[in-house]
């Protein structure tokens, strides 16, 4: 059983010709990790509103298709409902603070307010989430005093908190210094190894390959692949569609060196190494 | 324009998200105002951006709130004239919603009507707390010059009043309408909060 | 990142003994008694009243600032007053030509000493009560929780604008933007400085209606609370007094 099921998903935002999203299926299983790809306005932030909801019940817009989340068909539940099924994160951190809240305990809080959970429970759940995301240590600091690293942790803490099954990325570190941007890879990789479905749209590309199970590639609107990301990888056409493949694929592509039994490239140092050891 | 009434409560999140935002930049507007040695207040912009975005309520919401908050942080004083920005925003809403921004000359008429009915809903309220007057040094000169002269004060505060509001609400107008015309369109949907959704 | 707040942190039997909607229910009838009875040494008294109960408080220092800003309006007003009030008949004394008269010093009297309980009266409520204990408060008695974010979030908020905006001011002046000059050249300054603000939190306000919506904003559930509410003794009984005060001031208003 598929824990998302996309069919023939259509949409176009309100006051706009052309489709944001057209014609796109694909199923994902429980605990996979995927990868989105492609060029800017290539539709993978509409593609990530899409799964939490938020398209077309907060953009409003045009909508066809289907889309299952969890068992929820988005279009006919809210974003409020859907919020504890699946998590959504996105780039700005600094705009994911409610704003309301003074302390980085009472900003995780916020969402379990919202849903009515008893105050034993939220703190139960609030202390847990701090734990899985490493930030127990900033829980009395004011959310606007961190860095934008921290601060995107404390989002991601926010929304899992919410306990969803599926938690959607999208370009979460593209705000964020080298430092940062490491600190999020590192807990997204640990909420992965618990079990957690995950959706990561992103542009570091080797990134990418070395924690997705499977890519999906996108480009102008359309589902152009979902593969294993040794297959997206090796495409020929993929620079055609706006994404230079690892540096690694890059290396493997100009020395020749397959995957042992087929025609694609490794595309991580371990798979590399692998090809290389076996070749020596 | 939205094909939902503009009266609808069902406040959209991106509508109330646009409330704190429109009291900012009325701040910033009071702020800058002064940076700048304007003769103006400028302190209304936020409250009349949110309405030509959001709706009378929101507008309305907007500057009663923003007086209110501005009471609690700084000065008690203001909140006396939460009525007065909720009108505001309330009146720009509803013309906004009417198609009075169509080009600059009926944005003129806007910025006049808002000033009119900011002195008319302060008026009583100046005489009620303070005997009449704005605490504006022109407005009150012109405020004694017409007791003076043995005009009624109720007329002398209205016009006191209406010296200091018209100028202010009519500039603040035309500034929130240059800076509305420049948002691009996708963006101003998402604050009309459209419920219907087109089937494809 | 600063909170906007003028809260002061005391031990004081305001602060922990007085609940925020009893401070409340003070400010409502403490101003509005000045002007339903309006006798100058009858507000002189409520007036006093207000700057005890700040002083029990532990803020009255505090208050001077917030009645400094109203300066010019009690200026203006014991002037405007003294000389034009149309019931001026009694002379009290001249400086030069300018005459002063009785009725109209008494008046602007009461007047200032209105506005000087308003702005006392309102100090108990903000110098002593922590927002978000009087916001949650307010939610508790039925606010919606909508309204209630909206005048957390403003609090934060307004700080930062206040930094975009500075370090937009220092951009805009390093490119050699005039902002001294003449009237004309002052406001060309205004929409270069005030627009990309304006712009920047359009924005974030969509993506934090994003953010709010992935949070059960929106659900129509009914809100509970991390923070359990403080619990006050006697509240009713205080209350109950003010209710009187204020029933008790019209009565005696209609009967003299």
């Amino acid at each position: 059983m598929s824990i998302i099921q996309v069919e023939g998903l259509k949409y176009k935002y309100p006051n706009t010709d052309k489709l944001a999203l057209n014609d796109v299926s694909f199923e994902v299983k429980e605990g996979e990790f995927i990868g989105l790809v492609g060029r800017n306005k290539a539709g993978k932030s509409t593609l990530c509103f899409a799964l939490a909801g938020l398209v077309p019940h907060f953009f409003s817009g045009g909508y066809g298709g289907k889309v299952i989340v969890n068992g929820l068909e988005v279009r006919h539940h809210e974003v409020g409902e859907i919020s504890t099924h699946v998590g959504l994160v996105f780039e700005n951190p600094f705009s994911q603070m409610t704003g309301s809240k003074t302390n980085v305990f009472e900003e995780i809080a916020f969402g379990l307010e919202n849903i009515g959970l008893e105050r034993k429970q939220i703190i139960e759940r609030v202390n847990t989430s701090l734990e899985l995301l490493d930030i127990t240590a900033l829980k009395d600091k004011n959310p606007f005093d961190l860095s934008g690293g921290q601060m995107q942790r404390v989002a991601i803490a926010s929304v899992i908190a919410m306990r969803p099954k599926i938690l959607i990325l999208d370009e979460p570190t593209s705000q964020l210094d080298p430092q940062g941007s490491e600190e999020v890879f590192r807990v997204v990789e640990n909420l992965s190894k618990e079990g957690m479905t995950i959706i990561m749209a992103e542009h570091k590309i080797d990134k990418v390959a070395h924690y997705a199970d499977r890519i999906l590639l996108m480009d102008d609107a359309k589902m152009i692949d979902f593969d294993v990301p040794e297959k997206v990888f090796s495409r020929d056409d993929l620079q055609e569609h706006g994404i230079e493949p690892p540096v690694v694929t890059r290396i493997a592509k100009a020395l020749g060196i397959r995957k042992q039994g087929s025609d694609d490239y490794p595309v991580t140092i371990k798979g590399f190494t692998q090809e290389i050891g076996d070749k020596l | 324009m939205s094909n939902r009434s503009m009266w609808s409560l069902k406040l959209s999140t991106a509508a109330i998200a646009l409330i704190p935002a429109a009291i900012g930049i009325n701040y910033l507007g009071k702020l800058v105002a002064g940076l700048l040695k304007l003769p103006l207040w400028l302190d209304s912009i936020g409250t009349v951006l949110s309405a030509m975005l959001a709706g009378p309520i929101i507008g309305a919401l907007s500057g009663i709130i923003n007086n209110i908050i501005y009471g609690v942080t700084a000065d008690p004083i203001s909140t006396v004239y939460a009525i007065t920005s909720g009108v505001i925003g309330l009146i720009v809403g509803v013309m906004a919603y009417k198609g009075w921004l169509k080009n600059f000359k009926t944005v003129i008429v806007v910025g006049l009507v808002v000033g009119l009915a900011a002195a008319v809903i302060s008026t009583p309220l100046n005489l009620i707390f303070w005997g009449g007057q704005t605490g504006n040094v022109w407005g009150d000169a012109f405020y004694a010059f017409l007791v003076s002269n043995d005009v009624p004060v109720w007329l002398a505060s209205f016009g006191d009043s209406v010296i200091v509001d018209v100028p202010d609400k009519l500039a603040t107008v035309i500034v929130s309408y240059l800076i509305f015309k420049g948002l691009p369109n996708n963006f101003i949907s998402i604050f009309q909060g459209q419920d219907k959704i087109e089937e494809l | 990142m600063s909170t906007m707040t003028l809260y002061a942190d005391r031990d004081s039997v305001i602060h922990n003994h007085v609940s925020p909607l009893t401070k409340v229910l003070y400010v409502v009838v403490s101003i509005a008694i000045t002007y339903i009875y309006p006798d100058l040494l009858f507000v002189l008294l409520v007036t006093i009243f207000s700057g005890m109960i700040l002083t029990l408080g532990k803020v009255f220092r505090r208050i001077l600032p917030i009645l400094a800003i109203s300066i010019i309006l009690i200026i203006s007003i014991v002037i405007v007053q003294g000389f034009f009030n149309p019931e001026n008949q009694t002379e009290l004394f001249s400086i030069g030509f300018l005459t002063f008269y009785k009725e109209g010093i008494s008046y602007a009297a009461l007047l200032t000493l209105r506005v000087f309980n308003m702005i006392m009266a309102f100090g108990v409520l903000i110098l002593t009560t922590k927002h978000d204990e009087l916001v949650e408060a307010f939610i508790r008695k039925g606010l919606s929780p909508k309204i209630g974010y909206v005048l957390l979030s403003v609090l934060q908020l307004i700080p930062q604008m206040r930094a975009t905006m500075g370090k937009i001011a220092d951009a805009q002046a390093s490119r050699g933007m005039e902002t001294k000059g003449n009237l004309s050249v002052r406001m060309k300054a205004f929409f270069p400085l005030i627009g990309p603000v304006v712009l920047n939190s359009l924005n974030s306000t969509r993506e934090r209606a994003i953010a709010l919506e992935v949070r059960g904003f929106n659900t129509g559930i009914k809100k509970t609370f991390l923070n359990a509410a403080k619990e006050y003794h006697h509240q009713g009984f205080i209350q109950l007094i003010l209710w009187l005060v204020l029933l008790g001031t019209i009565v005696w208003r209609i009967l003299i």
